[in-house]
């Protein structure tokens, strides 16, 4: 009974480590859409909505899998700025897939199941001067990518230095 | 049978004032509107998305709590007049936790943040004042920190006895 728990806790760790790898890679070309996840704030959008992010004719365009669009203008963006963030893979399933793992496998898997991301931060003004801002999720590497492409367009861009979260809290702890 | 009628719905209205008047905050909050500003992040080094995701955040659980008539982005031509009070918020601790960390260790790796609220009248007054936090112990992403410390500052705002549009002006 216990081998087949070890045997368990073994494969889960397998498939877990073959998940976090990155196959897809920062490989994308400067103004074809990425793949990314909306986080948070980017028009009618809902949240944790997967589709493809792109810049069209001056628009910063978020294309839903189902189809349905929604657009800003570059103009309207007043600051873009990228960061780095560490999440585990696989969603709610697989996190009560570890939490279920007897002996403890859980965390074992955990350790090896987590992947960086790239989140791209873009704050912008509406037609009435209210202010919004998006954060958008994409594979590590890609964030660049698509922060080039935008300043190419003219959006205005700062560059704040990409600060590592364990810099932040060193710094941060002091206060 | 007549006078019974008169008496129920006496009865009735005196039951309906007594409701009225042990509502007050809530009236009251209902005449307000509220425009949020961008969160300032104060002496503390926060990462840009933390900082929008508690601004996004605190636009939608404040339009969840239907406390004030219109809640207006920082910003808005159409936030004006004496019912709009503004909400200032300026993060005073910000402590980056680790989703690994918390799912490895269970104990370590929260992120923490808090923040000191201020609701300020058109004429530049502190109407409401509080200090509100926001984690994420266990499950969960980093920025859930950012809705969990939007709905306290909701509810800490739901609680609070908000004065009288014309009390607030003085």
């Amino acid at each position: 009974m216990q081998k087949i728990a070890l045997f368990e806790v073994l494969l889960t760790l397998c498939a877990a480590c073959l998940l976090a790898q990155n196959p897809s890679g920062a490989s994308a070309a400067p103004g074809s859409p990425l793949h990314v996840t909306h986080v948070l704030g980017f028009e009618s959008v809902s949240n944790n909505a997967n589709g493809e992010l792109s810049i069209q004719q001056h628009m910063l365009q978020f294309k839903k899998s189902d189809g349905s669009t929604a657009q800003i203008n570059v103009d309207s963006i007043q600051t873009l700025s990228l960061g780095v963030e560490d999440k585990q893979v696989g969603g709610t399933a697989a996190a009560v897939g570890r939490a279920a793992t007897p002996y403890g496998g859980g965390r074992l898997i955990s350790l090896f199941s987590h992947k960086k991301y790239d989140t791209l931060t873009v704050e912008y003004l509406d037609a009435n001067g209210g202010f919004h801002g998006a954060v958008f999720q994409m594979n590590k590497g890609q964030g660049q990518v698509l922060k080039d492409g935008l300043a190419a367009e003219g959006a205005h861009v700062t560059n704040l230095e990409t600060t590592k979260p364990k810099a932040l809290e060193a710094r941060n702890e002091g206060n | 049978m007549k006078a019974i009628r008169q008496i129920h719905a006496a009865v009735f209205v005196v039951a309906f004032l007594a409701t009225l008047l042990a509502l007050p905050p809530r009236l009251l909050a209902q005449s307000w509107s509220v425009q949020v500003d961008k969160v300032e992040p104060g002496d503390v080094e926060i990462e840009p998305a933390f900082r929008i995701a508690i601004y996004e955040n605190l636009l939608v659980e404040l339009a969840k709590t239907k406390q004030f008539i219109q809640v207006f982005r920082d910003g808005d031509h159409n936030a004006s007049g004496p019912e709009v009070l503004v909400l200032k918020t300026t993060v005073q601790k910000y402590t980056p936790g680790s989703e690994t960390r918390r799912a490895v260790t269970t104990v370590s790796g929260a992120t923490k943040i808090n923040v000191r609220t201020q609701l300020y009248g058109r004429e530049g007054k502190v109407v409401l004042e509080r200090a509100v936090d926001g984690n994420v112990r266990f499950f969960g992403g980093n920025l859930r920190a950012t809705h969990n410390l939007a709905r306290n500052v909701a509810e800490a705002l739901k609680k609070s006895d908000l004065p009288a549009p014309a009390l607030a002006a003085r």
